[in-house]
């Protein structure tokens, strides 16, 4: 019994003609030797895609500060490669895996959303390379770390009790929590019951609801029916406008307290909802030091109207500026070595520095600085975790975000 | 570079082993699984959390039984229904799948997922090799599944499916058990798009909710229209073909000045699209067009015979 295979010499031929192509994979980046690459997973795509754009710009900048004052160790320039994780994990892998074997780089920053990073941890842990994420799930700087995975954000478990103090300001006795789903959402629950209770409240009820879901209305009728003080709503941007719509439909009165990547989501949120809808609600969110020179001249330098809070892009700004300081400290672009001089030019004591390329001369000079970033004041405790984050309080007030002021 | 490759390589035996069970089941089979994401899930789900119990062997093993039983049983469901309904309940399947690995915390982990899955002979693997055992492995599942298929296509079994496919009345009108072929065919491949779930685990050690949307549905549909429906071989190149254009665009912004991250995460997706579109136009039958099998094929005449 014969079977001719249905692969023609056309086939072939075109599959060879694809081998140049193939070709290009082999070229390995390192063609400068000088060059120090460094990467970033960042969400283009996928549901947190509409903040990679800003991350990616903010990072660029800082890199471009760098390279322009003439590099670290001695005039290398450093290279900063970034990919896409579409807002998937097994993306956000290959990506990590690309930049690690192809690019060779001594860092992989970036990580919005705590799945991808989770997801990439042990590939980069394996690689000996540092890892650097903008999330907040507790899980990502638990186990064994290395001392090599840095997190430039507030844990999950610290933006509870921030958002019991701020349901005490705003005079509420009785709690509902709305809360999605979600490692870093779920994480924020207990330490606000507890934290609530501390201060005097109750909280009546926890409703949960699952990402994407066509609708909110039983979930919304569930948690504002009880005629709480106020509803603490643990959401993200695109739930976040199908709820506050709901609520409005609905006629509650419950005061809503929200989280900032939901209910601004950098002018996002106002944008979806207007004006009318959003009156009212307070959210929160990780603080960047808003009155600082260094985060003015961040939000100068990405284009954006003084007084804009970025989050997540001042946090990537402030990972390529650690890891150039921490590697002009340690002498070394070897991603173990300088891991460890992260804490030295971050935490105190020492010299205030804002400015990246400052920075890097003080370092040269044999001085020992303390940075100060866009995203927050960069201290980390031995985990890794960012400390002292305060939150910063808004309210939406006739289509306007007004500061309510700093919880720390 | 090389370890690179072989995640690539990894991912595809991932995509060429959902790609075969879904070709099995529709190409094959002609029942449309919607829920392909789910069953994947569900093998991954099955052995994170029974592989540090009873070993990774008994976890895979495990993974491929349980999603053959609910396959079955899913497909039992549509006894009374058009064959097109089976389609809908098959996204019905994976939603569920999905709410529930997100809600049932105390096992699933919730949305914070299951990390550290114990790979297999982890213990006697040197340090950096990992990714090659597992290398290995899905290249060793892959060769055993395609070998499997063409034998099945090949079997009686497998002429009595094409026949259901292609004309269920004529088939029962000549004896054929309608119902059970499909039951039979859909088990099947639920079983090795749990295996492929078990892969999935292996390779990334961490799984959650997230990594399995439904894009997982819509690359191996692509992988079979690409590749031929019903042609194995043609699916093997579809899956490989996908995802060496996703992986290999990565690489433009790097070499081609202008484009950035931002557009190209864009046109990337956009392209496969398009290449779809041309491929139906330029090729309707797939790269590998399904055989066209002959009586003689199967019952060779006399005088051929050795």
């Amino acid at each position: 019994m014969t079977r001719s295979l249905p692969l023609t010499r056309r086939h072939v031929v075109a599959g060879l003609a694809s081998l140049p192509a193939a070709a290009l994979l082999g070229r390995p980046a390192a063609a400068q030797a000088a060059e120090i690459p460094i990467g970033m997973v960042l969400p283009f795509s996928g549901a947190t895609g509409p903040y990679g754009p800003d991350m990616k710009k903010a990072a660029e900048m800082a890199v471009k500060w760098v390279n322009d004052a003439g590099g670290i160790l001695g005039g290398r320039p450093l290279k900063l490669f970034i990919e896409d994780s579409e807002t998937n994990p097994t993306v956000g892998v290959t990506g990590t895996k690309k930049l690690l074997e192809v690019n060779k780089v001594e860092l992989v920053g970036g990580f919005w959303g705590s799945p991808i990073a989770l997801a990439a941890k042990p590939i980069i842990l394996a690689a000996d390379k540092v890892q650097m994420v903008s999330c907040s799930a507790n899980a990502v700087t638990e186990g064994d770390t290395k001392g090599m995975v840095f997190r430039f954000q507030a844990k999950s478990t610290s933006w509870g009790p921030a958002g019991a103090k701020v349901m005490k300001t705003i005079g509420a006795k009785t709690a509902v929590v709305l809360a999605q789903q979600n490692p870093f959402v779920v994480a924020m629950i207990e330490p606000f019951k507890a934290e609530f209770a501390k201060l005097g409240g109750k909280v009546l009820d926890v409703v949960m609801y699952n990402p994407d879901q066509p609708s909110y209305r039983s979930e919304v009728e569930k948690a504002f029916g009880g005629d709480p003080d106020a509803v603490f709503c643990l959401s993200l941007l695109t739930d976040f406008v199908s709820i506050a719509k709901e609520v409005y439909r609905g006629g509650f009165k419950s005061k809503i307290v929200a989280l900032s990547i939901g209910a601004d989501a950098e002018g996002k949120f106002l944008q979806a909802v207007g004006p009318e809808v959003a009156n009212g609600i307070y959210h929160l969110q990780p603080a960047p030091p808003l009155d600082s020179p260094s985060y003015k001249k961040f939000v100068k330098e990405m284009g954006a109207a003084p007084g804009t809070v970025f989050l997540f892009a001042g946090n990537a700004h402030d990972q390529m500026c650690v890891t150039a300081l921490a590697m002009e400290h340690a002498k070394s672009s070897d991603a173990k070595v300088w891991a460890k001089s992260v804490f030295e030019v971050c935490n105190p004591p020492g010299e205030e520095v804002d400015d990246v390329v400052k920075g890097l001369e003080l370092i040269r000079a044999g001085k020992k600085i303390k940075f100060v970033g866009a995203g927050a004041t960069c201290d980390f405790d031995a985990r890794g975790d960012q400390i002292n984050r305060s939150f910063l309080v808004q309210e939406i007030k006739g289509g306007k975000n007004v500061s309510l002021g700093i919880i720390t | 570079m090389i370890s690179y490759l072989v995640t690539v390589v990894i991912l595809v035996s991932i995509a060429a082993l959902v790609g075969l069970a879904l070709n099995l089941q529709w190409g094959l089979a002609g029942l449309v699984n919607f829920g392909v994401a789910g069953f994947v899930a569900l093998g991954a789900y099955t052995l994170a959390i029974s592989a540090p119990h009873v070993g990774w062997l008994a976890g895979m093993v495990l993974a491929a039984a349980v999603c053959a039983g609910l396959s079955m049983l899913l497909s039992l469901l549509t006894i009374r229904l058009e064959e097109n309904y089976l389609a809908i309940v098959t996204i019905g399947f994976a939603e569920i799948v999905r709410i529930l690995l997100l809600n049932l915390g105390e096992l699933t982990g919730g949305a914070l997922g299951i990390a550290d899955i114990p790979r297999p002979f982890a213990g006697v693997t040197p340090a950096g090799w990992g990714d090659a055992v597992i290398l290995a492995f899905a290249l060793g599942l892959v060769v055993i599944v395609f070998a499997f298929s063409e034998a099945l296509v090949r079997s009686p079994f497998g002429r009595a499916l094409r026949a259901v496919r292609d004309d269920a009345t004529a088939a029962a009108a000549l004896g054929k058990p309608v119902l059970a072929l499909r039951v039979r065919a859909f088990a099947i491949g639920g079983a090795i798009m749990g295996l492929a779930g078990a892969l999935h685990a292996f390779f990334l050690t961490y799984i959650d909710p997230s990594q399995f949307t439904p894009i997982i549905t819509a690359y191996a549909f692509m992988a079979v229209i690409a590749g031929g429906r019903g042609s194995n071989l043609g699916l093997v190149l579809g899956a490989g073909s996908i995802m060496l254009i996703l992986e290999a665009t990565r690489f433009l912004k790097d070499v081609i000045p202008g484009v950035d991250g931002v557009q190209l995460s864009a046109l990337r997706l956009g392209m496969i699209g398009v290449g779809i579109v041309l491929l139906l136009i330029l090729r309707p039958e797939g790269l590998v067009s399904e055989p066209k099998r002959r009586f003689a094929d199967f019952f060779p005449p006399e005088s051929e015979k050795a």
